[in-house]
C-alpha cells in the first residue's frame, strides 16, 4: 500500500465518504406503453479503494447506471454524488471538468482515438486539460502494463490486449477518483482477460485506486471486493468477497 | 486538442484535399485577378510617367465637362505657344494635335487594333519633348509624310519610303513613311496604332488649323520650375491652364486605372461567385466529416473535451486546410496572371515588360477570403459537432434531430423570402449592391429548402434509371433519397452554378431579343455602314463615307449617324446624331409626343419616354446643357420618342452636332436604296465603299445576326467565367460520393459478397450522380429562369421590351449537367467498385 497516500493526496476533497454514490436513481425512457425503467430506484456506494464489480443480465440497468453516475446521462430523478460533490445541476462545462478530472474510462470496444499513437492516447485527457502529466507516474503506468514499446504504434497496429491496456493507462494516468470500466474484457482472449483484471486488481492493492467495473463475466467479478447484482433496474443482492462459484450461484438464481 | 486535430487532418487528407480544390480555385482566382490588374495598372503607370517625363508642363484648355473616357476641352489658338516661348525659363514650347487617323495594310484591309484607338497625332521634332523616339528614317517634313510606330511597321511590314494608305476623318489619302517610332521603350502604346504627322499636316487632317490641342513645355535646366509655372500661367488667356506634364501623365494613368478597376471589379464578382459554390461544398464537406467522426468526437467529449474545444477543433480543421489552399491558390493565381498576360501579347497588347506586381494586399485578401470562407462555412457543421452527445460514444444510437430540420426550414423561408424582396428592390432602384446580397440569401434560402423536396424529386428523378439500370439503378436511387439532406446539400454547390448559368442564358436570350426587334422597329434603310465590331472608344469612320454613299447610283437616302457625350442636368450622358435630310427613309422614330424630323432640324433635343418620365420633361421643356466645343447653352426638347436600343436617350440633328461637337467621327451610316437588297443594289453600296476598308456594309438582316452574335460572344464570356463555379460544384459532388462510399464500404461490402458485380457497383454511384446532378440542375434552372425572367422586366425601360426562355438551351443545360454528374462519378465509383470484399465487410 505504498502509493496510497499518494493517490489520496490527489484527490481534492478530503477522502471520508465513498468514491461515488447515488441516491433513490430512476431512469425512465420512452413515454407510455412504451415507458421502460432503465433504473427503478438504486442506491448503491462504491466505496474509495475498493474494486467493485456490477453485474446483471441484460437490461437490469448496470450500463444506465454507469452512465449516470459518470454524468453522460441525465438521470430522471434521484442523485449522484461523486467524491462527496453532487452532479445534478452541473451543467456541461461542469459535467465536462469531472469527466476530465475525476472519472477516468475503459469501454469494451477500447475507443481509442484511430489517428492518434498509443502515447497520444493516453495523454489525451491531460492534452485536452492541459494539464502536465506526472512523469514518473506514466512511467509506472507503463511499465506495469508492459506497453512501453507501443508507445509510438496506432491502434489499429496493436491487438485487442493491447488496446486495452493503453485505454487503461488513458483511464488511470490523470490519478481519477473512480474508474469506470464497462465491460472492459468483453472483446478480449482469455489470457488478456486474465491479465488486465489482474492489472485492475493491482491497481486496486498496490495504489488504492477505485475502480466500478460492469462484466458478465464471472470469474472477472469474482476478482472485484465486492459485487452489487441488478435486476430490472433495482439491487437485488450484494456480495461481498465473491468467489466465483458464488457469484455464478446468484447469477444463476436471477436468470431463473 | 491541436495534436489530434492535426492528426485528424492528415488522416483525411484525401476527402480534405478535394475540399480544399474549392478553395484553391477560388482564391487563385481573386488572387490571380488582383495581380493581373495590379500588373497592368503599373505597366501602365510607368508607360504614362515615361511618356511625360521630359515634358515639364503642359499647357491646354480647361475642361469643359469630364466625360466617361477623360476631359472634355477646347483647342487652345497657336499664339498661346508663342508667348509661352518668349517666357523666360522655357526651351521649347511645342504644340501638338492628334485624332482619328487609321493605316489601312498592304492588303487592303483595314489596321484593326481590337479595341485599342487608332491614333493620329502630330510628331514633335524635339528629340527630348516628344514621346516617339524614331528607331528608323526621319520625322515627317511635308505635307505626305508619316511615321509610322514600330508595333504597327513590324507586323504589316511598312518600310521607310513605301507608301501607306491612312483613314481619316476626311476621305482617305495615301503618304509616304518617313520613319518608324517607338513608344518609349515599347513599340506602341498598348495596342493602339499610332500615325504621326508633320505638325501643319496634322492641323489640317484634325481641323485644328491655327490651333492646338496642348502645347508640351521643356524648362531650360536649371530654371526655377515654380516660378516658371507662375509665369506661364501670366501669359495665358481665360479658359487656358497650365499644368505638370507629371499631373498629365497621372490623369491619364487614372483614367486607364478606372477602366482596370472596372475590369477587376468585373472578374472578382466571378471570383466570389466561385468563392460561394465552393463554400457550399465546404459545408457540405464538414457536415459529412463530422457526422462520420460522431463517434470519435463524442470520445473526446467522454474523456473531457469541453464543447468549445470540440468546435474550436473542427473550426481549427478547417482553418487549417483553408490556409493550405489559400497559399496553393495564390501561387496559381501568380501563374494564372502570367498566363493571361502572355495571352493578352498573344492578342497583339505589347506592353513594355514589367515583372509582375505582387502587393502585400494580394496575399492579405487571399489569405483572409480562403481562410474566412473556409471556417465560415464549417460554422454550422462545428455547431453540429457541438451537439453531439458524449453518450454517442458509447451506444449507436442516431442523433439527427428533427427539431434543427424544422428550424432549418423556418430559416430558409424567412432568407428565401428576404433575398426575394432585397432582389425587388435592388432591381427596381437599380441598386447591384442589393441585387447581390439578395441572390445569396435567396441561393442559402433555397439551399436550406431544397432538403424538403430532395427526397420525393430524388425519388421521380431516379425512377427511369431504376427502371433502365435495374438493381444498381434502384440502389443508387435510395442511396440519394436516404439521406435527403446530404443530397440537398452536395446539388445546393451544382444548383448556385445553373441558376446563374440559367440567369444569364434568360436575360441573353432577352436582350437578343429585343435589340433585333428594336432594330425592326427603329430601321428604315436596307444597309447599315458601320466600323463593323472593331469597336473601341474612337469607333468610327471618316465622314467622306457618307457623301461617298450618297454618290452612288440608286441611293436614295443616306443618314449619318454620331455619337457623342454631353452633360445634361449636371451628370454626363451619351448623345447620338443624326442628319435629317431623307430621315424618314431610314429611321422610324415613332414619336411619343412633338415631332421628329423638323424638330431635328430645327436644332432641338429628343429624347426617349423613358427619361421623360425619370426626368419628368414635357416636349417644349428646356433643359441646360454643356455641350464639348461651345460649352453651357440651353436647349429645347422637341420631341419624345420611344425607347430602341439603336439610338440612346438623347438625339439632335447632324447639323447641330457637327456644330457643337470637336470633329465628330460617324459611328454609322444608314443606306436607303431604290434596288433594296437585290444583289446588284447590294453590289453597288459595297462597291462604292471600297475605298474605305474600315467600314462594313450589312443588311438589315446581317446588321441584326451581328448584334445576336455580339450579345452571344458576351454570354460565351459569361458562360467561361461561370464554368469555374461549376467545376467547384462538381468538385463537390465527387467529394460526397467519395465520402458516402467510404462510409458505405461495409455495406458495399455486403452487396458483393451476396454478388453485385463491379460494373453494378460503378452503375450504382453513377446513378446516385447523376440523380443529384439533375436534381441540383433542375432546382437551379428553374430559381435561373426565375432570376432572368426578373431581371429581364426590371430592365423594361432600358430597352428589353422582351422577355424570351430559351428553353432548348436550358434543356441542354440539364443534359450536360446529367453528364457532368455522370463524369464527376467516375473516380468514385471505380474507387467503390475496386475495394476488397473481405476488408470491406470487416470494416466497420
Amino acid at each position: 500500500m505504498a502509493m496510497t497516500d499518494a493517490s489520496e493526496s490527489a484527490a481534492t476533497p478530503p477522502a471520508t465518504g465513498p468514491a461515488a454514490r447515488t441516491v433513490d436513481l430512476v431512469k425512465t425512457y420512452g413515454t407510455g406503453d412504451a415507458r421502460v425503467d432503465a433504473l427503478a430506484g438504486v442506491s448503491v456506494a462504491f466505496e474509495r479503494a475498493r474494486f467493485t464489480a456490477v453485474m446483471g443480465p441484460s437490461g437490469s440497468g448496470k450500463s444506465t447506471l454507469m452512465h449516470c453516475m459518470a454524468g453522460l446521462d441525465q438521470p430522471t430523478s434521484g442523485q449522484v454524488f461523486v467524491a462527496d460533490e453532487e452532479i445534478q445541476g452541473l451543467d456541461d462545462t461542469g459535467l465536462t471538468k469531472l469527466r476530465r478530472d475525476r472519472i477516468g474510462f475503459v469501454f469494451q470496444s477500447f475507443n481509442l482515438v484511430p489517428t492518434l499513437t498509443a502515447k497520444e492516447n493516453i495523454l489525451l485527457p491531460a492534452d485536452l486539460a492541459g494539464h502536465q502529466v506526472d512523469g514518473a507516474w506514466f512511467d509506472y503506468l507503463v511499465d506495469q502494463l508492459g506497453i512501453r514499446d507501443r508507445l509510438g504504434h496506432l491502434p489499429k497496429e496493436m491487438s485487442g490486449g493491447q488496446q486495452q491496456r493503453i485505454a487503461c493507462a488513458r483511464a488511470l494516468v490523470g490519478r481519477p477518483d473512480l474508474v469506470f470500466a464497462d465491460e472492459p474484457t468483453g472483446n478480449l482472449d482469455s489470457n488478456a482477460s486474465a491479465e488486465l483484471l489482474g492489472f485492475l486488481r493491482r491497481s486496486v492493492d498496490d495504489f488504492g485506486q477505485t475502480i466500478a467495473m460492469v462484466t458478465h463475466d464471472p470469474r472477472g467479478a469474482a476478482q472485484a471486493d465486492r459485487v452489487v447484482f441488478l435486476a430490472d433496474g433495482k439491487v437485488v443482492a450484494d456480495l461481498v468477497s465473491p468467489t466465483p462459484d458464488a457469484v455464478l450461484e446468484q447469477m444463476k438464481a436471477l436468470s431463473s | 486538442m491541436w495534436r489530434a486535430t492535426l492528426k485528424g487532418i492528415l488522416a483525411h487528407k484525401l476527402r480534405l484535399s478535394l475540399t480544399a480544390l474549392a478553395i484553391v480555385l477560388g482564391v487563385m482566382f481573386v488572387s490571380g485577378t488582383l495581380v493581373l490588374t495590379d500588373t497592368l495598372q503599373a505597366t501602365f503607370n510607368n508607360l504614362f510617367t515615361n511618356v511625360y517625363r521630359n515634358v515639364t508642363f503642359v499647357v491646354r484648355g480647361d475642361a469643359v465637362f469630364t466625360g466617361n473616357f477623360g476631359a472634355v476641352r477646347h483647342p487652345i489658338p497657336e499664339s498661346v505657344a508663342t508667348s509661352v516661348r518668349a517666357v523666360p525659363g522655357v526651351a521649347a514650347a511645342n504644340g501638338t494635335v492628334g485624332g482619328y487617323a487609321q493605316f489601312v495594310a498592304p492588303d487592303g484591309k483595314a489596321v484593326t487594333t481590337g479595341g485599342a484607338p487608332t491614333v493620329g497625332t502630330s510628331f514633335d521634332p524635339n528629340p527630348t519633348l516628344s514621346s516617339l523616339k524614331l528607331r528608323q528614317g526621319s520625322a515627317p517634313g511635308n505635307d505626305h509624310q508619316v511615321v509610322v510606330d514600330a508595333g504597327t511597321a513590324d507586323k504589316y511590314r511598312f518600310h521607310v519610303g513605301e507608301h501607306v494608305r491612312i483613314l481619316l476623318v476626311g476621305p482617305p489619302q495615301t503618304f509616304t513613311v518617313s520613319g518608324i517610332a517607338q513608344f518609349g521603350t515599347a513599340n506602341n502604346l498598348a495596342g493602339a496604332t499610332i500615325a504621326a504627322f508633320w505638325l501643319p499636316t496634322a492641323q489640317q487632317l484634325f481641323d485644328r488649323v491655327g490651333q492646338y490641342d496642348s502645347v508640351n513645355v521643356l524648362a531650360a535646366p536649371g530654371a526655377d520650375k515654380a516660378q516658371v509655372e507662375r509665369a506661364i500661367a501670366a501669359t495665358l488667356p481665360a479658359g487656358v491652364q497650365v499644368v505638370t506634364g507629371q499631373t498629365v501623365a497621372d490623369e491619364q494613368s487614372g483614367d486607364i486605372n478606372r477602366a482596370l478597376g472596372f475590369f477587376s471589379t468585373a472578374l472578382l464578382i466571378f471570383a466570389f461567385i466561385s468563392l460561394f459554390v465552393g463554400a457550399f461544398t465546404i459545408f457540405n464537406t464538414f457536415s459529412i466529416i463530422v457526422g462520420q467522426r460522431t463517434r470519435e468526437l463524442a470520445l473526446l467529449r467522454v474523456l473531457g473535451a469541453s464543447r468549445r474545444q470540440v468546435f474550436r477543433s473542427v473550426l481549427a480543421e478547417a482553418a487549417v486546410v483553408g490556409l493550405i489552399a489559400s497559399v496553393v491558390g495564390l501561387g496559381l493565381g501568380v501563374l494564372a496572371a502570367l498566363g493571361l498576360q502572355a495571352l493578352l501579347r498573344g492578342f497583339g497588347i505589347t506592353l513594355p515588360s514589367s515583372g509582375l506586381v505582387f502587393h502585400a494586399r494580394t496575399v492579405v485578401a487571399a489569405l483572409v477570403i480562403g481562410v474566412g470562407v473556409t471556417v465560415v462555412s464549417a460554422v454550422s457543421p462545428a455547431r453540429r459537432a457541438v451537439r453531439i452527445s458524449p453518450m454517442a460514444a458509447i451506444s449507436d444510437q442516431a442523433v439527427e434531430s428533427e427539431r434543427s430540420s424544422g428550424r432549418r426550414s423556418v430559416v430558409g423561408s424567412v432568407l428565401l423570402v428576404a433575398g426575394a424582396v432585397l432582389l425587388a428592390i435592388g432591381l427596381a432602384v437599380p441598386a447591384i449592391q442589393l441585387v447581390g446580397i439578395g441572390a445569396v440569401a435567396v441561393f442559402l434560402g433555397v439551399g436550406m429548402l431544397s432538403p424538403l423536396v430532395a427526397r420525393p424529386m430524388s425519388g421521380v428523378i431516379g425512377r427511369p434509371l431504376a427502371a433502365l439500370l435495374g438493381p444498381s439503378g434502384r440502389l443508387g436511387r435510395e442511396n440519394s433519397m436516404r439521406s435527403p439532406r446530404r443530397t440537398a446539400q452536395t446539388a445546393a454547390a451544382l444548383m448556385v452554378g445553373l441558376a446563374l448559368v440559367s440567369t444569364i442564358a434568360v436575360f441573353g436570350a432577352s436582350l437578343s431579343q429585343s435589340a433585333t426587334a428594336s432594330i425592326d422597329q427603329a430601321l428604315r434603310s436596307d444597309y447599315i455602314v458601320s466600323s463593323g465590331g472593331n469597336g473601341g472608344p474612337s469607333s468610327g469612320f471618316s465622314a467622306s463615307v457618307a457623301t461617298t454613299a450618297a454618290s452612288i447610283p440608286g441611293v436614295t437616302a443616306v443618314t449619318s449617324v454620331y455619337a457623342g457625350q454631353f452633360l445634361i442636368g449636371g451628370s454626363v450622358a451619351s448623345i447620338g446624331g443624326v442628319t435629317t435630310p431623307g430621315l424618314s427613309q431610314t429611321i422610324n422614330l415613332r414619336m411619343a409626343s412633338g415631332s421628329g424630323e423638323p424638330a431635328l432640324a430645327a436644332g432641338e433635343l429628343l429624347i426617349d419616354t423613358t427619361t421623360a418620365d425619370a426626368k419628368q420633361l414635357a416636349v417644349g421643356d428646356t433643359e441646360r446643357v454643356t455641350f464639348a466645343r461651345t460649352g453651357p447653352a440651353t436647349i429645347r426638347i422637341g420631341g419624345i420618342y420611344e425607347p430602341n436600343v439603336v439610338f440612346g436617350s438623347y438625339l439632335v440633328g447632324g447639323r447641330f452636332f457637327l456644330d457643337h461637337f470637336d470633329t465628330p467621327l460617324t459611328t454609322a451610316v444608314l443606306v436607303t436604296s431604290s434596288g433594296g437588297t437585290s444583289p446588284s443594289a447590294h453590289a453597288a453600296v459595297v462597291d462604292g465603299l471600297a475605298a474605305y476598308p474600315n467600314v462594313k456594309v450589312q443588311t438589315q438582316a446581317e446588321f441584326k445576326q451581328t448584334q445576336r452574335s455580339q450579345v452571344n460572344q458576351l454570354l460565351g464570356i459569361i458562360y467561361v467565367l461561370l464554368a469555374l463555379a461549376v467545376l467547384i460544384a462538381l468538385i463537390g459532388i465527387v467529394n460526397t460520393l467519395m465520402l458516402s462510399v467510404f462510409e458505405r464500404t461495409h455495406e458495399i461490402g455486403l452487396l458483393r459478397a451476396v454478388g453485385m458485380r463491379r460494373r453494378q457497383v460503378r452503375a450504382m454511384i453513377r446513378s446516385e450522380a447523376v440523380i443529384l446532378s439533375i436534381f441540383g440542375a433542375v432546382i437551379g434552372i428553374i430559381l435561373g429562369t426565375g432570376l432572368g425572367v426578373a431581371l429581364s422586366e426590371s430592365l423594361k425601360k432600358q430597352g428589353i421590351t422582351d422577355v424570351v426562355v430559351p428553353f432548348s438551351r436550358l434543356v441542354v443545360f440539364l443534359v450536360i449537367a446529367a453528364l457532368l454528374g455522370l463524369a464527376a462519378a467516375s473516380w468514385p465509383a471505380r474507387r467503390a467498385a475496386k475495394l476488397d470484399i473481405l476488408e470491406a465487410i470487416a470494416a466497420d
